[in-house]
């Protein structure tokens, strides 16, 4: 009965996961945009200003950190549903038919990790083929992307959570993403920032997914290990405090 | 089946922090009923709605649907239960079919079963042609009608339908009114809530009265309409003078008058005692420089009964700001 009552969960939500993803790949335009910020951002910061030739290290830099930036745009772009499911009344649809919470919750965290290493994987493909970059160990590669998409995921749900309507969302989204993006050591190491500020990166998800991913293809498997065990700790807390929102909203 | 009756409510309330929108409010839905909840805007027609259905947790009181208690057992009683919402919420950019495919998954019904049942709504409601278009782009008689299917993919026993008319044009409406009369022929317990009157009296086999939270009367259309005992209705048509508001003001002060509203452009005055009213009202009324172009006793009506009531017609209300409140809080989706 226990194991049954847990299948009927999971499939409930893959079948919202399933449907949230549907939508979002339905209207092609959407993905399209969505990935142009995270590809312009490859290609302006490709050319090391003032160097003539491409600079292989700073690509080996610059790659990972933009597909660990991606899978962030594209995973918190995904849980922003949940507010417009809210404000246009779907999220009634769900709420209304036998479906459990934890379920729902389930569901829409997996659709916005999905759609995070969907669009990481994109990059990770243009970038590896345009400017050679070589990833090394692709399965590595894969288990940080999606680990960093869950922990991105856990946040935007504890975002959607929180705000009220669609517009409060997109903003307090941008208020997590920009800093996040120019802080997390994408385009610039962590090392190289100046004194409180690395306090901040370390705090921040991203950090770790971008560390990681350079951490794999110069082969430093301690690092990748370490990083990976903060992004499991990450993902699980922001998932518990993610659904611990949702819920009270959902059950008050 | 436990109990004989569908749904059973007592004592329920709900506060939205300090706002009281429903307030202890019991009555029963007996099976293969249709049963109306009858409102102004602002009422907590759809709070009460909401609570019936697990997707708001109840301040106090209880919900027993099917014989199972909503707040111990949400996924039976949602199982039992097809809602129809006041506004489409369906997904926009799927397609009629994949919608009711989701729903049909969510519901726990395997491949076949959804195909035939997606198969016999799409007809039932004329969606067939236009099942692979995106919802967006229907109309709105289009949009309730499917959000109707959708609220019967899973067979439910219990129909629970929001202001099923409002919005639409005449003829959807007649169209949806006569779906919901025959869902309720077929055996479904139908619950619906309205603002308007006279849909409450023509569908409705018994009507509860609800204003500011609290269930103020119950009973069959004519039982309602017979409590308005001793209390007959004159329908006047002034012709030129004042604007009809100032008359309503004007009449309201005469003797024996009890209330008086406007229905349909005539003015009309409810009494207990017409013959001592009829008089004093048309002095007034010439006192006041009015032509009576037509006077007629009339037989008490729905509305008047809701007047006598609630002493305010149900119409052209301007919504407070608490009743605004009570809305966004009642449709903003999870709670």
């Amino acid at each position: 009965m226990k194991t049954f009552k847990l299948f009927t969960m999971l499939t409930h939500s893959i079948y919202i996961a399933e449907n949230d993803l549907r939508q979002s790949f339905k209207s092609v335009r959407h993905v399209v945009w969505s990935l142009l910020f995270p590809l312009f951002m490859m290609f302006t910061f490709s050319f090391r200003y003032g160097v003539s030739e491409p600079d292989i290290s700073f690509l080996n830099f610059l790659i990972p950190g933009i597909v660990g930036m991606t899978a962030m745009f594209g995973s918190i772009n995904e849980t922003m549903s949940i507010v417009w499911d809210k404000s246009l009344g779907v999220f009634d649809r769900i709420l209304a038919a036998p479906v459990s919470s934890t379920s729902i919750i389930i569901g829409k965290t997996m659709a916005g990790a999905v759609m995070g290493v969907i669009s990481a994987l994109v990059l990770l493909i243009v970038g590896s083929s345009l400017f050679g970059v070589s990833f090394v160990n692709i399965s590595f590669v894969l288990l940080i992307v999606v680990l960093a998409s869950f922990s991105f995921t856990g946040i935007g749900t504890i975002i959607s959570g929180l705000a009220s309507e669609p517009r409060e969302a997109m903003m307090l989204s941008n208020l997590l993403r920009f800093p996040m993006m120019f802080l997390g050591g994408v385009f610039f190491p962590v090392e190289a920032m100046p004194m409180p500020l690395p306090y901040i990166a370390r705090a921040l998800p991203l950090t770790y997914a971008t560390e990681a991913l350079r951490a794999v293809m110069s082969k430093n498997m301690a690092v990748v290990l370490f990083d990976a065990t903060v992004l499991v700790a990450y993902t699980v807390s922001t998932i518990i405090i993610g659904s611990k929102t949702l819920m009270r909203l959902m059950t008050r | 089946m436990r109990s004989e009756n569908a749904i059973e409510v007592s004592n329920l309330t709900k506060y939205y922090g300090k706002l009281l929108a429903v307030d202890q409010i019991s009555f029963e839905v007996k099976g293969r009923e249709l049963f109306g909840l009858l409102g102004p805007n602002g009422a907590g027609k759809t709070t009460t709605i909401r609570m019936i259905c697990g997707m708001l947790r109840p301040t106090g009181g209880t919900v027993v649907v099917a014989g199972f208690d909503v707040s111990q057992k949400p996924e039976e009683v949602k199982r039992r239960i097809g809602l129809v919402p006041d506004i489409s919420n369906l997904f926009g950019e799927l397609s009629a079919r994949v919608n009711l495919e989701f729903m049909g998954k969510l519901y726990g019904l395997d491949k076949k079963t959804r195909r035939e049942r997606i198969d016999h709504v799409l007809e039932l409601f004329h969606l067939k042609e236009r099942q692979n278009d995106l919802v967006k782009y229907y109309s709105k008689g289009m949009h309730r009608r499917l959000t109707i299917a959708a609220a019967l993919i899973h067979q439910p026993e219990i129909l629970v339908m929001d202001e099923p008319t409002s919005g639409l044009d005449a003829q959807t409406a007649r169209l949806v009114r006569e779906i919901i009369i025959d869902l309720n022929k077929e055996g479904r317990t139908v619950l619906l809530t309205t603002h308007q009157i006279d849909e409450a009296d023509r569908l409705c086999q018994r009507i509860g009265i609800i204003d500011r939270g609290r269930l103020i009367a119950l009973n069959t259309p004519e039982e309602l309409k017979n409590s308005t005992e001793g209390t007959r209705a004159l329908e006047i048509k002034v012709l030129n003078g004042v604007d009809q508001q100032r008359w309503l003001a004007i009449i309201h002060e005469a003797e024996g008058v009890d209330n008086v509203f406007l229905a349909e452009g005539k003015i009309r005055v409810l009494s207990k005692d017409l013959p001592e009213a009829i008089p004093t009202v048309v002095n007034l009324i010439n006192k006041h420089g009015g032509k009576i172009e037509n006077i007629s006793v009339t037989q008490p009506t729905l509305e008047d009964a809701f007047i006598n009531l609630t002493g305010k017609s149900i119409r052209e209300e301007p919504m407070s700001k608490e009743d605004y409140l009570k809305r966004r809080l009642s449709r903003s989706g999870m709670r």
